[in-house]
């Protein structure tokens, strides 16, 4: 209730936001209108820069692309093409639809697996370049450095103009706050914070951030379209590189990461330069640079970080309701056993690794893999998730060869990773970092965030052994390093995989912790069928909840047997208690 | 023959505007985005060191510690507090641009200026008659080039940088004055912004954006070549050379987004850029 109390007042804002655009022209001067005007077009830009910037984490420049090749297809439409009402219309679904294919090949180009935050922003700031060379090369047919003027555009006075841009900006604002505080929309944040972590979630990263990137282009282009009418000519400038600055600028200014804050930064900021600029152009310049340098030192969440003090005295949103699951024993199609590695082998360079590693696992084992550090024990759990990882040999899954094979897609085909060191989120709440976890069972909405949490009830009984279940609403940035670590593994529980990969899971955790992560673990090998393989090294710990032991020594596989098998080797004893020493 | 010396000299030149950009990323993992600002701030040099009838010569140590004790400053007050944000710091040497920028159309106006050539005339290559300034920048690069391969080899200063660059918190452990070592490097990369941009003068008009139009360009080299010198070379004589062919043969307009575009799939297919393909 008090969720959809929320969304209630969010849109009652919205609404009296959109009455205030529509009756404002009746107190306002020309010069105030057609500023005004102007910088609520720009402020929708800055709300997309926010939504990639703020919360995916992509710093970009290349909006001012999109937003160019919108109004320059709308502008080239009416110039060329036709001039009356269908012209517009085809304006507008030209202006939308361009800039989302450029936005996919961008996207496309841009958003591989493994490819760095940085290069995000090498390719934003050349595609302006590119589409700025492009005009410049367009001869009449783009208008070249002049741009295009003096064509036929909507009908509509200046106050018109107000009114539209005003309603879109506020309908752009409100889809915006809708959609970033939806379960969907915590997604960007996720992918932000940790994009590994998402990417072992089973969560294609890489399509959300071209999803992204194609969404934004089209509301881009609106802007674009929008901004072609009301101004009545486009110059090569609006697509340029400068001006993606710009935007990230008034982004920055206003506080990324907020929407609002963006979106009255732009206007702000748009209205003040004309206000100014006219008595004191190159001061006003000086102090808009100023401030944004000192912003982004000392206040990197701009000056909406001014406000949140007031945040506080709105309650948080109620933490969702825990479901149980009911409880699936997976079925199983085929005879090949779950895990099956053969031969397989990694090297850096001339440093061997890993070689010659043969190992099967089937549903119901909880395997121990120990070793000396160094042994290569993580590297090998990389191989079992990395289709690349591996140098030589094959890991199947199920009967499957992964070589190849993105950690998303691996971890979809049933196999769930704890890192060694606790991999979560740490801008969102407990309650959030599970949802993601179920993210690739059940689509989050992109409206709306659900007031039930529904996790099996493994992953249910790993929050009440560790008193999570009471933290749900907490930043996960609060918790211990022991409670990370419970929150990472019940995250992968949740994940219901058939495969579980443990790095380390009791490392710094209490005796108590300990025993407790040990009890889930027999429950869910030996009641729920599920497979475990676990790096350890508290060998008691291991021989406590083991079902067979694999032994590891300088990337070789030297053991493989029973518990008891593998406690009476003498390499073992060589390797744990120093024997060959003596 | 005059498009090999196009292609040897443009290279040349665009080694000279990227290497103050190259040494404070390739030590410091930060790209400086007030390079452009820094260029501009050398030029201007040339204009104040000439308008005050000093020989146009002296700009380039004046703008060397102009840059220099510039990009003091910036290290300490600016990109200080960013290391651990690298993209807060693209943004926030952006923004010192701006004022950069503002600042010296406050002081010199938006005119567009102009310095005398420091090298006027051609000389005669191989039959060609060549303007002798851009022979005297491929000089330059090569002396730029080879004084700094002296610098980060031959002498202890380099030596540093080079343990910073390979495991700066090692570097620190072994008692190396790291923080010394990055203001040293900025100062190092921004004196050389300055003396690129005295370089510069003769060849394009000064102006408070001149920067700009080049810091896109050097910006995709360096990405292109990591952190060394001689891929920085390799860079400039193919991407620039790029630049010049197409510039010739299909459109100098092609010819201007030649370097971005050619930088943007190489690093798609090879994120590592030339340092390690």
């Amino acid at each position: 209730m008090a969720r959809r109390r929320r969304g209630l007042v969010l849109l009652v804002l919205a609404l009296v936001a959109a009455a205030v655009m529509l009756a404002a022209p009746a107190v306002l001067d020309r010069f105030s209108l057609n500023v005004l005007t102007r910088a609520m077009i720009f402020a929708i830009l800055a709300i997309t820069v926010d939504l990639l910037w703020g919360f995916a984490g992509i710093l970009t420049f290349g909006q001012a692309a999109f937003f160019g090749v919108g109004a320059y297809a709308t502008a080239m439409i009416l110039t060329h093409v036709g001039d009356s009402a269908p012209y517009v219309a085809l304006g507008l679904v030209a202006a939308v639809i361009l800039p989302m294919v450029v936005g996919a090949m961008v996207g496309w180009l841009t958003f591989y697996p493994g490819s760095s935050a940085f290069y995000a922003t090498i390719i934003s700031l050349v595609v302006p370049i590119v589409v700025t060379q492009v005009i410049y090369s367009g001869g009449t047919f783009t208008g070249s450095s002049s741009g295009l003027v003096g064509y036929w555009g909507m009908p509509l006075s200046l106050e018109g103009y107000f009114r539209l841009a005003g309603v879109v900006l506020v309908a752009v604002a409100f889809a915006a706050l809708v959609f970033v505080r939806s379960d969907a929309g915590r997604l960007l944040t996720a992918i932000r914070n940790n994009e590994t972590r998402c990417a072992y979630l089973g969560i294609n990263t890489q399509r959300i951030k071209i999803l992204l990137t194609v969404v934004l282009a089209g509301v881009t282009g609106l802007a674009g379209f929008l901004y072609a009418n009301a101004s009545g000519m486009v110059a090569p400038e609006n697509a340029g590189f400068v001006f993606g600055t710009e935007l990230v600028v008034w982004t920055a200014l206003g506080g990324r990461g907020t929407i609002v804050g963006p979106v009255l930064g732009a206007v702000g900021i748009g209205y003040l330069s004309a206000e100014l600029s006219g008595d004191l152009p190159f001061l006003w310049q000086l102090l808009i640079g100023t401030l944004f340098v000192l912003v982004i030192i000392v206040l990197p969440n701009g000056l909406a970080a001014l406000v949140a003090p007031l945040k506080a005295w709105r309650k948080p949103p109620p933490p969702p309701t825990l479901v149980a699951l009911p409880v699936t024993v997976p079925r199983r199609t085929g005879t090949a056993p779950l895990l099956a590695m053969e031969k397989v082998e990694k090297s850096y360079g001339s440093q061997k690794v890993l070689a010659d590693i043969t190992l099967t696992v089937a549903p119901g084992e909880l395997v121990s893999l120990v070793g000396p550090n160094g042994a290569g024990k993580t590297t090998l759990m990389r191989c079992m998730t990395d289709g690349a990882a591996a140098s030589g040999g094959t890991v199947r899954i199920n009967g499957t060869a992964i070589a190849g094979m993105l950690p998303d897609a691996i971890v979809a085909r049933g196999i769930g990773r704890k890192f060694q060191v606790a991999s979560v989120f740490e801008d969102l709440t407990v309650a959030e970092c599970l949802r993601m976890a179920r993210a690739c069972h059940e689509t989050p909405s992109l409206v709306a965030a659900a007031e039930t949490l529904a996790l099996p009830a493994s992953a249910i009984d790993i929050l009440r052994l560790t008193g999570l279940d009471r933290m749900l609403a907490s930043p996960v940035s609060l918790l211990s390093h022991g409670q990370k670590q419970s929150l990472e593994l019940a995250m992968v529980v949740s994940l219901e995989p058939e495969l579980i990969l443990l790095d380390e899971p009791t490392a710094g955790l209490t005796k108590t912790e300990r025993s407790t992560i040990g009890t889930v673990l027999k429950t869910l090998t030996a009641e729920r069928g599920m497979a475990a393989i676990l790096v350890e090294h508290d060998l008691d710990f291991v021989r406590e909840i083991s079902s067979r032991i694999v032994v590891l020594h300088q990337g070789r596989l030297v053991v493989d047997g029973t518990v008891e098998e593998a406690v009476n080797a003498d390499i073992v004893k060589r390797i744990y208690s120093g024997g060959g020493h003596e | 023959m005059s498009l090999f010396l196009d292609v040897v000299t443009s290279s040349a030149v665009l080694f000279i505007v990227a290497t103050g950009l190259l040494t404070i990323f390739g030590v410091l993992k930060i790209i400086n985005f007030a390079h452009g600002a820094w260029l501009t701030v050398g030029g201007y040099c040339a204009v104040a060191t000439t308008q005050t009838g000093l020989s146009p010569w002296l700009a380039l140590p004046v703008a060397f510690v102009v840059g220099g004790v510039l990009g003091i400053l910036t290290e300490r007050f600016i990109v200080r507090p960013l290391y651990a944000r690298p993209l807060d710091a693209i943004l926030a040497t952006w923004g010192l641009g701006i004022v950069i920028g503002q600042l010296i159309t406050l002081i010199f106006g938006r005119d567009v200026q102009f310095t005398p050539s420091l090298i006027p005339g051609t000389v005669d290559v191989f039959g060609t008659a060549y303007s002798a300034y851009r022979l005297f920048a491929l000089l330059a690069a090569v002396v730029l080039g080879l004084g700094f391969a002296f610098l980060m080899e031959g002498t202890r200063l380099g030596l540093s940088a080079r343990a910073v660059i390979m495991n700066e918190t090692l570097a620190r452990i072994l008692g190396l004055d790291t923080a010394k070592i990055r203001t040293v490097t900025f100062m190092i990369g921004t004196g050389l912004a300055g003396l690129a941009g005295v370089l510069l003068t003769p060849l394009t008009s000064v102006d408070p954006n001149m920067g700009v139009a080049w810091l896109v360009g050097s910006f995709m080299l360096v990405m292109v070549a990591g952190e060394s010198f001689g891929t920085l070379a390799v860079a400039c004589l193919l991407l620039g050379g790029a630049q010049v062919v197409v510039s010739t043969y299909v459109s100098p307009i092609l010819g201007g987004i030649t370097i971005a575009v050619l930088a943007a799939l190489i690093l798609r297919l090879s994120p590592k850029g030339f340092s390690r393909a």
